[in-house]
C-alpha cells in the first residue's frame, strides 16, 4: 500500500527525532531547568554561615520588598542601558562600514572584529587596568603630551565600567548589524533620495526600520548578559558602587554566605530579565505587523 | 558604488571605524607591550626582556592550569557538538511534535544573564552535595554551550539544499551512505563553526566556572583572576601573547578557518 | 519494450490535488515532454516517477515492473534536477563517479566509465575541478553525465535548461538531443518553455490543473488543438465562437456576431461534423492571417473580414498587428517579406483587409468560459476577448 509506505516514513522520522533530541533534552532538564528549582526552594530557606538551615523563612523577599537591594538593581539597569546605547552608536557606523566594503575587505574587517574574542577575557580586562589606571599608559601619554597637568582618576569608576562594558560587548552588537545591513539592498537608498528623501530623511526613514531586527537582536546580546555583570565591576569598578551581579556573588562566595538571598536576589533578576523579554517581544511583533500592514 | 552612500556618511563611518579598532586593540596591544616589560609592577616601561616566557614555562601552576583549561574546552567542546549535532539533526525534522517545545528550552539559556546559571549549578551542586571539581565545571561548561552549538549547526543545516539528497538517492545511495558522504561533510562547516565557538566560550568563561569549581581545580581564568588580585601578571601577559600568536596565525595562514568563521556568522 | 505506463496516478498535497488521475503510456526510447504552467503538477509527476514522491493512488509501471513502492535508489531511473543539484564537496570527477562508487564498482572500470562519460559530455579536460569553479552550461553536462553513467532505462530532466541563458539553453536543447540520440534511452523532459518542448519532443504532454489537457507530436499539438488551454499554452491564436448554419461535405458556414450588431460568415474545415445550428468556438492562429490594404480577389476558399488597425508592435522577425472587427480584435503576425506586402508599410488607424483559407481554422471542442476564467461574453452569448497572452 502506498500510503501505509508515507505513512511509515513519517512515523520513523519522528521516532529518530525524538532519539536525536533525548539527550540533549535530558541534558538541559537535569542542568538547566532543575537547577531554578532548587533555587527557588533556596530563596525560602534560612541562611547559615557556611550553607542554609532547612527551615521555612521569607526573609530574603522581605529584604527586597523593603527595598535594600535597589541600589545595586539600580546601578545594573543603569549599566546595561549605557552600555546598549553607546555600543548601539558606535556599533551601527562600524557595521554600516563593514556591510558596504568591498567583498574581499569585508570579510578582512569583520575577522578584526572577532579577534579579540579570542584573547582572554579577564587579560584584556586587565589590559585595561594597565592603560587606565593612575600611573597607567594613558595619563603617561596624556602628561607627556602636556594635554593634562595632573593624571587623571578613571580607574576604580563607574566610568570605567562602562568604557570596558562597552569594549568588551561591541562585537556583539557589530555582529548582528552586519548582518542585517548586509542583506540590505542599498539601491532603496538611492530609490529614497530619487523620490525626494535627503540623506537624514533616508537614512531614518530607510536603513534604520529595515536593520530593526539587527538592532533588536544586538541589544538582546548586549543589555542581557551587561544586566548580570560580576566581573568588569569586580575588575575596574568602585567597591561602594556594588552592582548587582557583585552582590549575588559575594552572598554565595563571602563568609557569612547567605545563599537563600542570592537564591531571591536571582529570582528577581531572573524575573525582571523575563518581564524586559516580553516587552522587546511584544514591541518587536508590533514593529512587524506594523511593516506587515502597511 | 559611490552614489549609493553619501559622502558624509561615508567619511564618519569611517572615521567611527577606525576609532573602534584603536578601541579595540588598545589592550591588546599593551598586553603584548607589557609581556616584554622588564619590571615587576605593571605600570611604566623599565626595558626589553623575554624572562617572563622563561618563567611561564617554568611554572607549574600555570601549567596545571593552562592544562585543566584545554581538558575542560576540549571535552566540553566533543560533548556539546556531538549533542548539538543530534539536536539540529532531529529539529531538522518540521513536523516533529516537540520540535516548537525543544526550541524554546535551547533557546533560552541563552536569553539569561550567565551569573544565574553559575548561581543555580552551584546549588545543585550544594542541594545534592557533589564535590565540585573537573567534573562540575565539566558539566557547566557543556550546559552553557550546547545552546550555542545546536543554533550554529542548526541555521547551517536551514540552507542545506536537499535536493542534494534527492540527487543521491536518485544515484542508487542508501539513506546511511547519503549521510555520510553527502551530508554529513556538507554540515562539517557549520560543526567545526560550532565546536570553535564552544571551545572560545569554555576557555574564556569565568563567571559559571568560579560558581561551580572546588579548590584545587582552577582553569586558567580562575587563576589569572586570583593572580590580579595579587598584583603579579606579567607571566600571564606572556602566555596571552603567546596565545593571540596562535589564534592570529591560524586566522592569518589558514583561508579554509577563516572561511568556515565568516560563514557561521 | 520497458515503456514508462502510468495508471491513474494522483497525488493531494492535503487537500490540493497536485495530479490527478493520470493515464500515459511513454514509449522506449522516446523524447517525451510535460509541458504547463508552474504549479499544473508536471514536476510532481516527474518526482513520482523517480520516487521522491510516494503517488495517493496509482501506479507506476516500467516495461512490467512496478515501480510504486520502491524508494528512488532502487529505480533503474535517474534524475538531472533543476538547478543540477551537484555535490558540491566533491570533485566533478567525483560527481560523475558516485553511482558507480555506491554500487561498489571497481576502482579502474570507473575510471574508464568516468572518462567515457566525460567524453560524451566534452568535459574530459574539467575533471579535478569543484562545481563552483565551472559555469552553468557546464554544470548541465556535468548533471547530465552523472546521471548516464548509471545506465538508467529512464532518465528525467527538471526544467533543465531554466538556469541557463537564451543562447546557451539554444545550444544545449541541440547537445541534448545529440545525447539523446547516441545513448537511445528514453528521456522525460519537463518545462514550462513552449519553445523547448516544442522543438525537443518526440510527442509532449500539455498538463493544466493536475490532468493532461492534450498528448500528442508537437505539430499536432499546435494545428490541431482540442483544447482552447492547449491552443492557448502552446503558440498564441485568435477563437472565433458562432452557430453554425450551413454544413457541407468539406465545411461548415459559421455565423458570428461582431459585437456592434453587425453578423459575418465565416468558412471552415471540421474535423468531426458538428450538428446545424451548434454553438462552436474555432481557433485561428495569428500567422495564418494575411492582412493588406488592398481587398484580395474573392475566391471561395478564402475568408475575407474587414477591419481597422489598432495596434501595431514591431517584433524583428515579423511584426503583430491588432485588427478591430467590429469590437472583436484579432491578432495577425505578418512577416517582412516585400513579395506579400504592400509597398507602404500599415499604419495605425489603417481599414485593412484580413483573409485567410478555410482549412486554417481548427474547431476546439471544450467550452472556453470553464477553461477561461476571464472569459467575458457579450450580449449575444460571443466571447468577448479573443486576445490573451499566453502565459510564460
Amino acid at each position: 500500500m502506498p500510503k501505509s509506505r508515507q505513512a511509515l516514513l513519517v512515523k520513523r522520522k519522528n521516532l529518530s527525532s525524538w532519539l536525536l533530541s533525548l539527550p540533549t533534552m535530558l541534558w538541559l532538564l537535569l542542568f538547566f531547568l532543575i537547577p531554578y528549582l532548587i533555587v527557588i526552594i533556596y530563596s525560602f530557606l534560612s541562611p547559615d554561615i557556611y550553607d542554609v538551615k532547612f527551615e521555612f523563612s521569607l526573609d530574603a523577599y522581605r529584604q527586597i520588598f523593603s527595598g535594600d537591594y535597589l541600589r545595586p538593581f539600580l546601578l545594573s539597569f543603569k549599566l546595561a542601558i549605557y552600555t546598549t546605547l553607546l555600543c548601539l552608536i558606535l556599533g551601527f557606523p562600524v557595521a554600516y562600514y563593514i556591510a558596504r566594503a568591498s567583498e574581499k575587505l569585508k570579510n578582512t574587517l569583520l575577522i578584526f572584529i572577532i579577534i579579540p574574542f579570542w584573547t582572554n577575557l579577564i587579560i584584556r580586562i586587565f589590559s585595561w587596568r594597565i592603560f587606565l589606571s593612575y600611573k597607567g599608559v594613558m595619563n603617561d601619554v596624556l602628561l607627556k603630551l602636556g594635554l593634562i597637568h595632573a593624571p587623571l582618576e578613571v580607574m576604580r569608576t563607574d566610568l570605567a565600567v562602562i568604557l570596558v562594558m562597552v569594549y568588551v560587548y561591541l562585537p556583539y552588537m557589530i555582529l548582528p548589524l552586519y548582518s542585517v545591513l548586509e542583506k540590505l539592498d542599498f539601491t532603496l537608498l538611492n530609490a529614497a533620495m530619487d523620490l525626494g528623501a535627503n540623506e537624514v530623511k533616508a537614512f531614518f526613514r530607510i536603513t534604520l526600520p529595515l536593520a530593526v531586527e539587527g538592532i533588536f537582536a544586538g541589544t538582546l546580546l548586549v543589555f542581557i548578559p551587561a544586566l548580570g555583570a560580576y566581573l568588569i565591576p569586580q575588575l575596574v569598578g568602585n567597591q561602594s558602587s556594588l552592582y548587582i551581579g557583585q552582590v549575588i556573588t559575594y552572598k554565595i562566595k563571602n563568609i557569612p554566605r547567605n545563599w537563600p538571598m542570592a537564591s531571591a536576589l536571582s529570582l528577581t533578576l531572573l524575573f525582571l530579565v523575563a518581564l524586559l523579554l516580553l516587552l522587546m517581544y511584544a514591541l518587536y511583533r508590533r514593529r512587524l505587523a506594523h511593516r506587515y500592514k502597511s | 558604488m559611490s552614489t549609493t552612500t553619501p559622502r558624509i556618511y561615508k567619511g564618519l563611518n569611517l572615521t567611527i571605524f577606525s576609532l573602534v579598532m584603536v578601541f579595540l586593540y588598545i589592550p591588546i596591544l599593551i598586553l603584548i607591550i607589557f609581556s616584554f616589560n622588564d619590571s615587576r609592577i605593571i605600570t611604566g616601561w623599565q626595558g626589553f626582556t623575554t624572562k617572563y616566557y622563561v618563567q611561564l614555562f617554568n611554572n607549574p601552576t600555570i601549567a596545571t592550569a593552562f592544562r585543566n583549561t584545554m581538558l575542560i574546552a576540549g571535552l566540553s567542546t566533543l560533548i556539546s557538538t556531538s549533542l548539538g549535532v543530534m539536536a539540529a539533526l532531529a529539529l531538522e525534522n518540521t513536523k516533529f511534535k516537540a520540535r516548537k517545545g525543544f526550541l524554546a528550552l535551547i533557546y533560552t539559556p541563552l536569553v539569561i544573564p550567565d551569573i544565574l546559571m553559575g548561581v543555580s549549578l552551584a546549588l545543585l551542586f550544594n542541594f545534592t552535595r557533589v564535590n565540585t571539581g573537573m567534573v562540575t565545571v565539566l558539566i557547566a561548561h557543556v550546559t552553557f554551550c550546547i545552546s550555542y552549538t545546536v543554533i550554529v549547526i542548526q541555521s547551517r543545516l536551514e540552507g542545506f539544499d536537499y535536493s542534494l539528497v534527492e540527487a543521491a538517492q536518485d544515484l542508487g545511495a542508501k539513506p546511511h551512505y547519503i549521510f555520510w558522504k553527502i551530508k554529513f561533510p556538507l554540515m562539517l562547516p557549520g560543526i567545526i563553526a560550532a565546536a570553535l565557538l564552544a571551545f572560545t566560550l569554555s576557555i574564556d568563561d569565568f563567571i559559571i566556572t568560579f560558581f561551580t569549581s572546588g579548590r584545587g581545580f582552577d582553569t586558567l581564568p580562575i587563576y589569572v583572576e586570583g593572580t590580579i588580585r595579587r598584583g603579579t601578571i606579567t607571566t600571564i601577559n606572556a602566555l596571552s601573547t603567546l596565545m593571540i600568536a596562535f589564534t592570529l596565525f591560524l586566522v592569518v595562514v589558514t583561508k579554509r578557518i577563516r572561511k568556515i568563521i565568516i560563514s557561521a556568522l | 519494450m520497458e515503456d514508462i505506463v502510468l495508471k491513474n496516478l494522483s497525488k493531494d498535497f492535503g487537500t490540493f490535488r497536485a495530479v490527478d488521475d493520470v493515464n500515459l503510456t511513454i514509449k522506449s526510447g522516446e523524447l517525451f515532454s510535460f509541458l504547463g504552467p508552474s504549479g499544473c503538477g508536471k514536476t510532481t509527476l516527474l518526482r513520482m516517477i523517480a520516487g521522491f514522491e510516494v503517488p495517493t493512488t496509482g501506479r507506476v509501471y516500467l516495461g512490467n515492473k512496478d515501480l510504486s513502492d520502491l524508494p528512488p535508489y532502487k529505480r533503474e531511473v535517474n534524475t538531472i534536477f533543476q538547478n543540477y543539484s551537484l555535490f558540491p564537496h566533491m570533485t566533478v570527477y567525483d560527481n560523475v563517479a558516485f553511482g558507480l562508487r555506491v554500487k561498489k564498482t571497481a576502482k579502474a572500470e570507473i575510471k574508464d566509465l568516468v572518462k567515457e562519460m566525460l567524453n560524451l559530455v566534452k568535459m574530459e579536460d574539467q575533471a579535478n575541478k569543484y562545481p563552483n569553479q565551472i559555469s552553468g552550461g557546464q554544470k548541465q553536462r556535468i548533471a547530465i553525465a552523472r546521471a548516464l553513467i548509471n545506465k538508467p532505462k529512464v532518465l528525467l530532466l527538471d526544467e533543465p535548461l531554466a538556469a541557463l541563458d537564451l543562447k546557451l539553453r539554444q545550444h544545449m536543447l541541440i547537445e541534448l538531443m545529440n545525447i539523446h540520440d547516441a545513448v537511445g534511452i528514453t528521456f522525460i523532459y519537463v518545462t514550462h518553455d513552449q519553445g523547448e518542448a516544442m522543438s525537443i519532443s518526440d510527442r509532449l504532454a500539455v498538463m493544466n490543473q493536475g490532468k493532461i489537457a492534450q498528448e500528442g507530436p508537437p505539430d499536432d499539438i499546435y494545428e490541431r488543438p482540442t483544447s482552447i488551454f492547449s491552443a492557448y499554452f502552446i503558440g498564441e491564436t485568435n477563437l472565433i465562437s458562432g452557430e453554425v448554419k450551413e454544413l457541407h461535405e468539406d465545411h461548415l458556414k459559421l455565423s458570428c456576431q461582431d459585437g456592434e450588431g453587425k453578423t459575418f460568415e465565416i468558412d471552415s474545415s471540421f474535423q468531426l461534423a458538428p450538428e446545424a445550428g451548434a454553438h462552436l468556438t474555432l481557433s485561428l492562429r495569428p500567422e495564418k492571417i494575411a492582412i493588406s490594404r488592398n481587398k484580395p480577389r474573392s475566391q471561395h476558399d478564402i475568408n475575407i473580414l474587414k477591419g481597422q488597425i489598432e495596434d501595431i508592435l514591431y517584433l524583428g522577425s515579423h511584426t503583430q498587428y491588432i485588427v478591430r472587427v467590429g469590437k472583436l480584435k484579432f491578432r495577425v503576425f505578418s512577416q517582412h517579406k516585400r513579395v506579400y506586402f504592400d509597398d507602404k508599410a500599415l499604419d495605425w488607424e489603417e481599414q485593412v483587409w484580413l483573409f485567410w483559407h478555410y482549412t486554417d481554422t481548427w474547431i476546439i471542442n471544450d467550452n472556453p468560459f470553464d477553461v477561461l476564467a476571464d472569459a467575458e461574453l457579450d450580449e449575444n452569448g460571443n466571447l468577448k476577448r479573443y486576445i490573451k497572452r499566453s502565459k510564460t
